[in-house]
């Protein structure tokens, strides 16, 4: 399922395309498992981006090639063509905004008509905002459609592994496949570029010279 | 936590205005899909069997974003590279000391490099439970980057518990040989004043050294 432009490997692999409206979070939920960088600022997603995704599991490496799909119409592009040969699915909407709730419906119809019987997990994001507009018991759409419902938080991380690996179970028809350490090889011992390192240290005082962001964080109490 | 308060609500009964919804929205859904793949369990290695653990605290990494192309005279951001603990890891042969971290959950490494006894930890401006250094090669993923890495701890005692182990887990990293000693001295004497100068801003740390 990998683009021409895209290494194959030789572990399971599988396309895994998420939509829903434009500012839920799909591009920042996918960047946050890609490097661990929380974004902020908001840019529309044009066409769509994908990024493989690699997961240590008890089972061995497995990969999601992450179809990141414009959420704003006209930003939209090919839409029908993205989900083609899709094998799971993430339906994304913003708990802080019931409108993107309510296209919960048309976004699950137009994958499943391209897209029949694949494991589908429906994710409301933001869940760490107060003042939620979609309460936890008004999300129902996903029972009559056999969806997996998950309350997630790209912010706060709340969830934010349990769609990868709810999909992985499906997709290996195993309920027992967990995440386990990725392999840390030894770094090797290299000697201290004295020289380069001294140009380091310049950036160093600069990057020290910036603020972290948001040091509003309880995560690590 | 929002597991928790659910399980509670279904417990005290329905609400009538929600419907009468009286389940766990986020339940295992009840659905069977023919499997894509068969998947055997395997003997999946940490990398971190032959070696102890001498320090482990929770914290949260960033790594320095610098701008590139066009932006490249912008100042550049640090940016969140994962929460989790952060560990300090001596090989049981070689005795030689990596800083490992990896993001909660996911279990994916987010730092891997020697604690060289080169690398020297700074303040970062407006936080006193944070650090930055400059790692010249960081092997959390492929292929190897240099890295500009800040780490932020809950308070000021666990990032300067952080520092003091860090400081020696250099100095055994910096060999045993005889001949060597009056070198490390000399090593020794440049962190201890920084860190004095540094103690004459910082209260809390004068506290706490």
């Amino acid at each position: 399922m990998a683009l021409p432009n895209q290494n194959t490997v030789d572990y399971p692999s599988f396309k895994l395309v998420i939509v829903g409206d434009g500012g839920t979070g799909k591009t920042t939920f996918v960047k946050r498992h890609l490097t661990g960088e929380f974004e902020k600022k908001y840019e529309p997603t044009i066409g769509v981006e994908v990024h493989p995704l690699d997961f240590t599991t008890n089972c061995g490496k497995i990969r999601f090639y992450c179809w990141d799909t414009a959420g704003q119409e006209k930003f939209g592009g090919l839409r029908d063509g993205y989900y083609i040969h899709g094998q799971c699915a993430i339906i994304m909407f913003d708990v802080t905004s019931r409108l993107t709730y309510k296209n919960v419906p048309t976004w699950h119809r137009d994958l499943c008509r391209v897209c029949e019987n694949i494991p589908i997990v429906l994710c409301g994001n933001k869940v760490d905002v107060k003042n939620r507009q979609v309460k936890a018991k008004q999300v129902t759409f996903h029972r009559k459609k056999n969806l997996q419902y998950y309350e997630i938080s790209a912010k706060s991380n709340y969830n934010f592994e349990k769609p990868f690996l709810y999909l992985a179970r499906k997709l290996a028809g195993d309920p027992n496949i967990h995440f386990v350490e990725a392999v840390a090889l030894k770094p090797p011992e290299v000697t201290f570029d004295l020289a380069m390192q001294q140009q380091h240290e310049a950036e160093l005082a600069a990057a020290a010279a910036q603020p972290l962001p948001d040091d509003d964080d309880d995560l690590i109490e | 936590m929002s597991e928790q308060k659910e399980e509670a609500v279904k417990v005290g009964g329905e609400n009538p205005e929600e419907g009468g919804e009286n389940e766990n929205p986020e339940e295992e859904a009840k659905v069977d899909f023919k499997p894509l793949v068969q998947l055997k369990e395997v003997d999946v290695q940490s990398g971190e069997e032959d070696e102890d653990v001498l320090f482990k605290m929770r914290a949260k990494l960033f790594r320095f974003d610098k701008p590139q192309g066009k932006d490249k005279d912008a100042p550049g951001q640090w940016k969140e590279r994962g929460t989790g603990d952060v560990k300090f890891l001596q090989h049981k042969e070689s005795k030689k000391i990596r800083l490992l971290m990896r993001r909660e959950k996911t279990y994916k490494l987010c730092a891997n490099h020697f604690i060289y006894p080169e690398l020297k930890l700074e303040p970062n401006v407006g936080s006193d439970r944070s650090w930055v250094w400059s790692c010249p090669m960081d092997y959390a993923e492929e292929p190897a980057t240099p890295e500009l890495f800040a780490i932020r701890f809950a308070n000021v005692e666990n990032a300067t518990l952080f520092k003091q182990e860090f400081k020696k887990a250099q100095k055994l990293n910096d060999g045993k040989e005889a001949t060597e000693e009056k070198k490390d001295e000399k090593k020794e004497d440049k962190p201890i004043e920084k860190d004095l100068e540094k103690l004459s801003v910082k209260e809390d740390e004068k506290k706490s050294e």
